[in-house]
């Protein structure tokens, strides 16, 4: 089992943040602003220490629910200060952003970083739409021709036009090219039959995040397996991250109040605002391909509410507890989905940083060495058996 | 919209079909012999188009002495100086930007700007041949066979057309003595291909980016081999776009952009 560590990096700094799209930026204080970067920073360094073979971070803009509108920022800051974790960028948000200029931002985090760019083409979450004025119902077409343009921009040997339905460039030849050849390794969202047939199309590694039950994330790998092995490859173990909130402590009642109030705190507090827009998206426009999708969605969102914190840990959905609680639960995940990856999100909402990193020291001191041998690919439908 | 007529040429007669206003273009057909679309109309409204029907092909005879891609280059180029009499602008699709690549090579001073589109004939022996199996071939040409003309033409016509390839340049995929020229084309030169073209191979259009000194390489996206039809808007705007502007193409001109605009 290899290990991910993405890190919001919230803005912690409000106690009631409304329910208003955008949230207004008066209540930004920039010099606490200037100790969150320094902090969340120094944690993102300290994960390597503990042993994470990722580091992530992601896109998001308008709300303190995180303060990296340019991932690739921090990303470039953590390839310096890192000499062997992954640099995980989950991702640029690809159908709202000029695909060139992703593909010449990632290249230049693979040659910044060796080589250590895991590249994440990310559709967003709904009200990443409204901010930056991108049509919803457009995301599904922008995400796939940005990709075949950007893959194009990284592996061409020779400049070249793209003449497409969203994009036009006469002439492009980016500088640096990749170290990774012909490009980086890419992973993708697959919490959707949509995403998932295209992180397949794309070869890309799936990356289910958020998931609501076992039964679903089962079906949602086995169309993404199934896709893949009709355009030609067989993704293995490696390719398949699942995304779990963690928190360890020396009793599952402690991990339970810290974990609980962080969720609390990210959802009601920093998650106000951006619910509200993404409502609007997907009440209002084709942001999802189907009926289905756009339910998964709100069935997401709403497992917040209606599930309570100990049913999730019994349901799997959390890793939450004693380090030994972590290692059955992380074992668990496993054979249930059979991954060979997890992406552990552990700064959640205003969680206390030195929570976070007492967290990653269990990690590091207990949990990984008991779980690392995990990852042989097991098939879901044969584990079943 | 477009007329047939009759072009007497040194060696023989040939047809060719004419339409559309502007400046002149002439359009080398691919496999299928003639076959005016979307694309082709589209473009008509910039430019006055002379598409050449080859010897042998769409029920025609052949013309003695004409049995190669070279001499095949040349009667096109005696084409030029009855019908147009000066240099002219070239578009080539598939088997036609074979041939036009010949004509730039054989008579530069017949050729204004060159457009290939998924140009055959630079297929690295390396590669696999195409697909001979039909449901697979339609696949690579064609990304929506919704959006091609009514077929015109009997089986007959178009397996006649299909062996007139050979009569042409045998079996040969990849032309040495041509790729072995390509750095002698003068004129600038378009290279288009289809991001789902299943029968021309991205190391053949990457071969001729490399080797034509003043060429560009576009992409024409969610087009297989057909461009004309499975992207008409895109096909027509961009080789318009490029006949009238020539380098100045590379430069966005905003809203101006989409309509032709006189060069100054």
């Amino acid at each position: 089992m290899r290990f991910s560590y993405t890190h919001h990096m919230p803005y912690t700094g409000v106690s009631n943040a409304g329910q208003d799209w955008p949230v207004s930026n008066k209540q930004f204080d920039p010099q606490l602003g200037v100790k969150l970067f320094e902090r969340y920073i120094a944690d993102k360094i300290y994960a390597e220490q503990a042993g994470f073979d990722w580091i992530g971070s992601n896109e998001h803009h308008f709300s303190p629910y995180g303060m990296m509108p340019n991932p690739n920022l921090v990303g470039a800051v953590v390839a310096n200060r890192t000499t062997r974790a992954g640099i995980l960028q989950s991702g640029n948000i690809v159908p709202i952003s000029n695909p060139i200029r992703i593909a010449e931002e990632y290249a230049m985090l693979d040659v910044m970083s060796g080589g250590r760019l895991v590249a994440g083409f990310m559709r967003g979450i709904p009200h990443e739409y409204v901010a930056y004025n991108v049509a919803p119902d457009e995301s599904y077409g922008r995400m796939h021709e940005a990709i075949e343009l950007i893959k194009k921009a990284w592996s061409s040997p020779e400049p070249f036009g793209w003449e497409g339905e969203f994009y036009q460039f006469r002439a492009v030849s980016i500088w640096p090219r990749p170290v990774q050849q012909p490009y980086p390794r890419i992973l993708m969202s697959a919490s959707s039959d949509a995403s998932a047939m295209l992180a397949a199309e794309v070869g890309a590694s799936a990356g289910f995040l958020r998931i609501v039950d076992f039964e679903s994330t089962r079906h949602q790998i086995q169309v993404y397996r199934d896709r893949a092995k009709a355009w030609g490859w067989i993704p293995t173990a490696d390719d398949v991250m699942i995304g779990l909130n963690c928190c360890i402590a020396p009793t599952y009642e402690e991990a339970k109040e810290i974990l609980e109030s962080g969720q609390k705190y990210f959802f009601g507090v920093l998650g106000g605002g951006i619910r509200t827009a993404q409502k609007l998206v997907i009440q209002k426009t084709r942001y999802f391909k189907d009926a289905g999708a756009a339910d998964k969605f709100k069935k997401k969102t709403a497992i917040q509410r209606e599930v309570s914190f100990d049913e999730r840990v019994e349901r799997g959905l959390l890793v939450c507890g004693t380090p030994e609680m972590a290692i059955d639960q992380i074992r668990r995940v496993h054979r249930e989905l059979g991954n060979g990856r997890m992406n552990l999100s552990i700064k959640i909402g205003n969680i206390a940083d030195h929570h976070v990193t007492r967290t990653l020291d269990y990690l590091r001191d207990i949990v990984f060495p008991a779980v690392r041998s995990l990852g042989e690919y097991t098939d879901p439908a044969q584990a079943a058996e | 919209m477009f007329k047939e007529k009759t072009s007497k040429l040194t060696k023989g007669s040939i047809a060719y079909f004419t339409g559309g206003s502007g400046r002149p273009l002439i359009h080398l057909h691919g496999a299928s012999g003639v076959r005016p679309n979307a694309g082709l109309e589209a473009l008509a409204e910039s430019v006055t188009l002379y598409m050449p029907v080859l010897p042998g092909f769409d029920g025609t005879s052949g013309i003695d002495g004409v049995a190669s891609m070279e001499t095949l280059a040349d009667l096109v180029a005696d084409f030029i100086d009855k019908e147009i009499g000066e240099a002219v602008d070239v578009l080539g699709l598939s088997f036609g930007g074979w041939l036009g690549a010949w004509l730039a090579v054989r008579h530069p001073s017949k050729v204004g700007q060159l457009c290939l589109e998924n140009p055959a004939g630079f297929r690295p022996d390396s590669m696999a041949a195409p697909s001979s199996d039909p449901e697979l071939r339609k696949q690579q040409m064609y990304a929506y066979p919704d959006r091609l003309p009514p077929e015109t033409k009997s089986e007959d016509v178009l397996a006649k057309n299909r062996a007139m390839l050979g009569h042409y340049h045998g079996k040969t995929s990849f032309d040495a003595d041509l790729a072995a020229q390509l750095s002698k084309i003068e004129c600038l030169t378009l290279i288009m291909h289809g991001t789902r073209d299943g029968r021309v191979p991205e190391e053949a259009v990457q071969l001729l980016k490399r080797d034509i000194p003043r060429s560009h390489l576009i992409y024409i996206y969610d087009a297989a081999h057909s461009l004309e039809t499975d992207q008409p808007a895109r096909f027509a705007h961009l080789v318009s776009d490029f006949m009238e502007r020539a380098e100045a193409f590379l430069v966005n001109q905003g809203p101006a952009g989409d309509r032709p605009q006189q060069v100054l």
